[in-house]
């Protein structure tokens, strides 16, 4: 049997099932959002909030900045966090720009890759935050400096700078390594899928498979 | 939403309500997702209808929006109770009680059900005739894509009815 020889037989379904779907028009007409819509504007509120708290942590951090603004290691690291926050505001604003286009009549791929990343967006934040973990002294020097007005890297000797240092580059090799493999196209690895599950869910790791094997045979 | 416009979509969906039959029956293994699909789907079409561009053959519009909604349909508990309204809106009789006649059908669609979501919707699009580059362009994908894909499946397919009559 040939698929060609079904078609006939699925065309003529069209026919058949007539009376096997019955749709109430006059409840539809009432509809206003569904359920997919819904979840979506959830979503833009929630990043609606966490972008109203990443301007409130660099408004914050800025006030530090100005009012001690000296060439110190609180001050530098005040810079860095701010940087962390404006990628995070920024990642926030285009989430919610993406979600807003949303748009069901895209070609699948499209919109699926549409759909992975906004429903990508806590797994986005982990990476930003993994991101900032070789930079964890920026953490420790302003806390010292808020709680006990300490420049902590006054009292720090050289080879505890070196140390520090050099642990901060293997963290941020490590790091980058991490970032750049959770990717939906390295799904197919075990800890990738694992991880993904993890900081997600189910839901993300069937879209990133479905990107994935969409794509397999173009390359 | 005019009048008019909704006396439109009303006769459109009407005459094209076969494709959520399809696709929900392709996409989804029991009864409860079928339904809510469905709804989905329908809901979906109805709220993206101002935006329909007449210069697009309404089926292939309403494929696309299908799919995609069939695609990224995710519900994490097929019990939640919360059915009253939607079985209002829409009724999906159930594959099982449709007659002998349709047993060809009922295969392509346990076929169907075995493969992924890209190649439910390959194969949906290609049993309507569409051609290549009709579904390369409603799925985003290449041509050569969708040609390497439709021979995989109509190996798998020849298989299976070899193995069934052997």
């Amino acid at each position: 049997m040939n698929l060609d020889n079904f078609k006939s037989a699925w065309q003529q379904q069209s026919t058949d099932t007539h009376s096997a779907i019955e749709i109430n028009q006059a409840k539809l007409a009432e509809i206003k959002i569904n359920k997919q819509i819904k979840a979506l504007n959830k979503m833009k509120w929630a990043r609606i909030i966490e972008s109203v708290v990443f301007l409130i942590i660099i408004v914050l951090l800025w006030k530090y900045i100005a009012a001690g603004f000296t060439f110190s290691a609180p001050i530098i690291s005040g810079f860095v966090l701010n940087l962390f926050a404006i990628i995070g505001l920024a990642g926030n604003i285009g989430q919610i720009v993406l979600i807003s286009n949303i748009d069901y009549s895209k070609p699948v791929n499209q919109l699926q890759k549409d759909f992975y990343r906004v429903c990508s967006h806590k797994l986005e934040l982990t990476k930003l935050l993994l991101m900032s973990v070789p930079f964890y002294l920026a953490y420790v020097f302003i806390g010292f400096d808020l709680l006990f007005g300490i420049d902590l890297y006054q009292y720090l000797e050289l080879h505890m700078i070196w140390f520090y240092s050099l642990s901060s580059v293997l963290l941020f090799i490590a790091t980058a390594w991490v970032f750049a493999k959770l990717n939906y196209k390295n799904i197919s690895e075990k800890w990738v899928n694992a991880s993904v599950q993890f900081i997600v869910g189910k839901r993300l790791v069937t879209m990133a498979e479905f990107l994935n094997s969409s794509e397999l045979i173009e390359s | 939403m005019t009048t008019t416009k909704k006396t439109q979509f009303a006769q459109a969906m009407e005459q094209h309500k076969g494709i959520i039959y399809k696709i929900v029956n392709s996409y989804c293994q029991n009864k409860d997702d079928r339904q809510d699909l469905a709804q989905e789907i329908l809901t979906t079409m109805w709220l993206a209808y101002d935006n329909y561009n007449n210069a697009y053959k309404f089926s292939t519009w309403m494929y696309r929006i299908s799919l995609n909604v069939a695609i990224s349909y995710y519900r994490k508990d097929s019990r939640r109770e919360d059915k009253a309204n939607e079985e209002c809106i829409v009724k999906i009789a159930d594959l099982s009680q449709e007659g002998e006649s349709n047993e060809v059908v009922k295969q392509l669609y346990e076929f169907i059900g075995q493969l992924d979501k890209l190649n439910k919707a390959i194969m949906l699009l290609y049993l309507e005739s569409e051609s290549y580059e009709s579904i390369a362009n409603s799925l985003g994908i290449s041509k050569t894509n969708v040609a390497t894909r439709i021979s995989r499946i109509k190996h798998t397919l020849k298989l299976q009815f070899e193995t069934r009559d052997s």
